[in-house]
């Protein structure tokens, strides 16, 4: 009896925990292949209007249709006979006019997208004239647009998901799965199963920035969800000379002039992936060399009249957040922060020019475009130009931060240095496509010693704008010209291309602090201010390692040192090509919010346009996935037959139910108790 | 259960169901319909039959004003805009 009862309890144990084993994946999962690494295009919003993408609340399902070229494309939804259809087009297809069409047709429920195995001569979703609301009236004229080939599908509200797939293996399977199940006679689709997918990306908020940023903070809502959350970051500045004097360095510097020179280090694209290479890393590249050249060139020389600022601006793409708020706080004497007491307060009339670096891909010519002309700085330009073709335009400014500035103080001489001069060169303006191929970038991985490069590039073009720019700072801020022999750093540049179009663990990033990064390049989309952004950081340290003075060896001491706010000390490496011997650099670099005022200003009237309004929504899952779906035949016989089933166990308890004395002897009634 | 009990009850649902309670009416008019229509006739029955008439119309009254002010809510709550979203306890997500 005991024997028996333990090897009773023994099997019950081996079985239940096959059982176990068997049951680790639930039956509606095993219906499903997930596609990993997928891009989705999702929502934003501003004051007016909602754009981007979204699927239906548990995600919309359609059966595939692969489509390798235009006419596949119009003949599902020409000839489609069992709709909804998830059409999988090359890039090359995703134009305004075919999206206008899928718009249009009941028989599309989303999109893939796959990168296209041509090569495409534009792709770029930006608006023709890119930030209309904020750049000044008149800076873009339809004769002559600054984006021609854009499309503005990035600022359409698209009421269908779409993702953008790379990997090869997914999008293999997903062809394997539409040959086998989806491609033959097209009439009989309705009566076979289907090689589907399911894509969710479900998003929050709706309607526009004011309407989800109320519903977010609504204090009657029992169920408390943020809709959306403002897009921001941080900007990053750092200034040539410390913003205080004296021998402790602790005395403000007041009534300094400075000058400021800007470029972004924000883009977008229409999915959840961003390249950026002409836009911005050109323009932040040719910035952060500039600032090493300039700090080189001044080292040892403090017999200076202005300073210079050396400004990143984030958040640019989406009408200028980051110098809409960098200038809310010169025009509040909120910058830096904390002046006052312990730095100077500056101004926006204590800034005596403006320099903006632009998109500055390697063209045969150097454009200046100005409104105010700075006309002493044009000279020096022109005379440090070296071998540069330099020339200028003032028909217009193009887009970028400079608007913001001028808007506030019309007079600023200021110049945007780009590579066109009327419209972008660049055909992938703020898509995937702005990659190092766009570009012509082939990493060098120089070293010090290297010197002799053959043929021209990028990098030497950059070292050349570089160069150019930076003794003509020189001259501006020392009143004297340059004489030295020192230019731009080469292999800096080769390896800050490297970082932010490669490999994020590349050797800046490696000098300037101590993380494995991944070995692909960093997202420089803006995301939402909540969300930590490694780029601005990197980018932050980068600037400050090339613009800070070293103070002596390093070691733990060196973070130890009495914080001001006007300087920080860090240990980092002492050149690119030893990167073991640390030093400690003193640096002036700091961020400021980038975080549009209209989300700090109270009762902020979202109908004045007066600040950028973008919110990202919020959303609980993206997922894409694969499945076979049923025909409707089938769906319609598996539901009769549950149906049925569910009918007749009703019958048979009822009949078990009024006959239940036939099964359990009746109990005898006692005595009543009541009588009632 | 005794029928002056069953008038007692019948009386203080109803009396209840004044405290804008319909759905102590609605319980009222069905748990006590077959005591006023359908047995046979006793002394309180008419009494009672006065109370689940009462209250099933004030529960038909109620559920009119419910139906209409569902409709005007849910017709209306996009363009109330500020105001809708005030007297909502909860916001559908992804939509205007």
């Amino acid at each position: 009896m005991d024997f028996n009862k333990k090897t009773t309890l023994f099997r019950l144990i081996i079985i239940s925990s096959v059982l176990m084993i068997g049951n680790g994946i639930r039956t509606k999962d095993k219906m499903y292949e997930n596609i990993d690494a997928s891009k989705a295009c999702f929502r934003r919003l501003n004051a007016t209007h909602q754009i981007g993408c979204t699927s239906e609340r548990g995600g919309s399902t359609g059966a595939i249709h692969f489509c390798a070229s235009q006419s596949d494309l119009d003949f599902i939804i020409k000839n489609g006979t069992a709709p909804p259809y998830v059409p999988i087009i090359p890039t090359n297809l995703f134009t305004s006019e075919n999206i206008a069409r899928l718009k249009k047709t009941p028989k599309i429920s989303g999109l893939l997208v796959y990168p296209s195995e041509s090569p495409l001569q534009h792709f770029t979703h930006e608006q023709q004239c890119p930030n209309p609301a904020s750049s000044l009236p008149g800076s873009c004229k339809a004769t002559n647009v600054w984006n021609p080939h854009g499309t503005g599908l990035l600022y359409h509200d698209i009421p269908f998901p779409v993702f953008y797939v790379e990997s090869v293996e997914s999008l293999t399977f997903a062809k394997e799965c539409f040959e086998k199940y989806n491609n033959f006679s097209f009439g009989g689709q309705r009566d076979r199963s289907l090689c589907s997918l399911q894509l969710l990306s479900f998003m929050y908020a709706a309607t526009n920035s004011s309407t989800c940023i109320r519903r977010s903070n609504a204090f009657t809502n029992l169920n408390p969800v943020r809709f959306c959350d403002p897009l921001g970051d941080q900007n990053v500045w750092a200034a040539l000379y410390p913003l205080v004097k004296g021998a402790n360095l602790t005395e403000p510097n007041r009534n300094a002039k400075y000058i400021i020179v800007g470029a972004r280090l924000d883009t977008t694209s229409m999915f959840d992936k961003t390249a950026g290479a002409v836009s911005p890393v050109t323009g932040l590249v040719a910035l952060l060399a500039t600032a090493k050249l300039l700090k080189e060139m001044t080292t040892n020389d403090n017999n200076y009249e202005k300073n210079v600022l050396f400004v990143i601006f984030n958040g640019e793409t989406y009408d200028y957040i980051g110098s809409q708020r960098f200038v809310y706080e010169l025009l509040r004497g909120k910058f830096p922060a904390k002046s006052g007491d312990y730095l100077p307060e500056i101004t926006i009339d204590d800034i005596d020019l403006f320099v903006e670096l632009s998109q500055l891909n390697w063209t045969e010519t150097v454009v200046a475009h100005y409104l105010n002309k700075p006309s002493d700085f044009l000279l020096k330009l022109y005379a440090n130009k070296g071998g540069l073709n330099l020339d200028e335009a003032s028909d217009g400014l193009p887009p970028g931060s400079l608007h913001t500035f001028l808007k506030n103080r019309t007079e600023l001489p200021s110049l945007i240095l780009t590579d066109h001069r009327n419209g972008y060169l660049n055909n992938f303006y703020n898509s995937i496509y702005d990659n190092a191929t766009n570009l012509n970038y082939v990493y060098l991985n120089l070293s010090k010693s290297s010197d002799s490069v053959v043929g021209d590039n990028i990098q030497k073009h950059i070292q050349n704008v570089s160069t150019m720019l930076a003794k003509s700072l020189y001259s501006e801020i020392t009143s004297k010209s340059y004489f030295g022999e020192k230019i731009a750093d080469l292999q800096f540049i080769d390896e800050l291309f490297y970082c932010y179009l490669e490999d994020s663990n590349c050797r800046v990033h490696q000098a300037i602090q101590k993380l494995e990064l991944r070995q692909q390049p960093l997202s420089l989309y803006i995301g939402v201010e909540l969300a930590p952004h490694f780029i601005t950081t990197l980018v932050g340290l980068t600037l400050g390692w090339v613009t800070g003075d070293v103070v002596g060896e390093g070691n733990a001491n060196c973070t130890n040192e009495p914080k001001n706010y006007a300087l920080r000390y860090y240990n980092m490496s002492q050149s690119l090509d030893d990167l073991n011997t640390t030093l400690c650099y003193r640096i002036t670099m700091n961020f400021t919010e980038a975080v549009s005022p209209a989300f700090i200003i109270d009762g902020y009237d979202w109908s004045s346009g007066q600040y950028s309004t973008w919110t990202e929504s919020t959303w609980g899952d993206i997922k894409l996935r694969i499945f076979l779906k049923p025909s409707a035949a089938h769906e319609n016989m598996t539901i009769a037959i549950g149906s049925i089933v569910f009918i007749f166990s009703l019958i048979f308890v009822y009949f078990v139910k009024s006959r239940s004395h036939i099964l359990f002897a009746p109990q005898l009634p006692t005595l009543a108790p009541t009588n009632c | 259960m005794p029928n002056d009990k069953k008038l007692y009850l019948c009386r203080w649902y109803f009396r209840a169901g004044l405290a804008l309670l319909p759905f102590i009416w609605t319980v009222n008019a069905i748990w006590f319909f077959q005591e006023a229509f359908r047995k046979p006739e006793y002394e309180e029955q008419k009494e009672i039959r006065k109370y689940v008439i009462y209250s099933a119309i004030g529960s038909l009254i109620w559920l009119v004003l419910i139906v209409t002010w569902v409709t005007i809510f849910q017709v209306n709550r996009t363009s109330w805009g500020e105001f809708a979203d005030n007297i909502s306890f909860i916001i559908p997500l992804g939509s205007p």
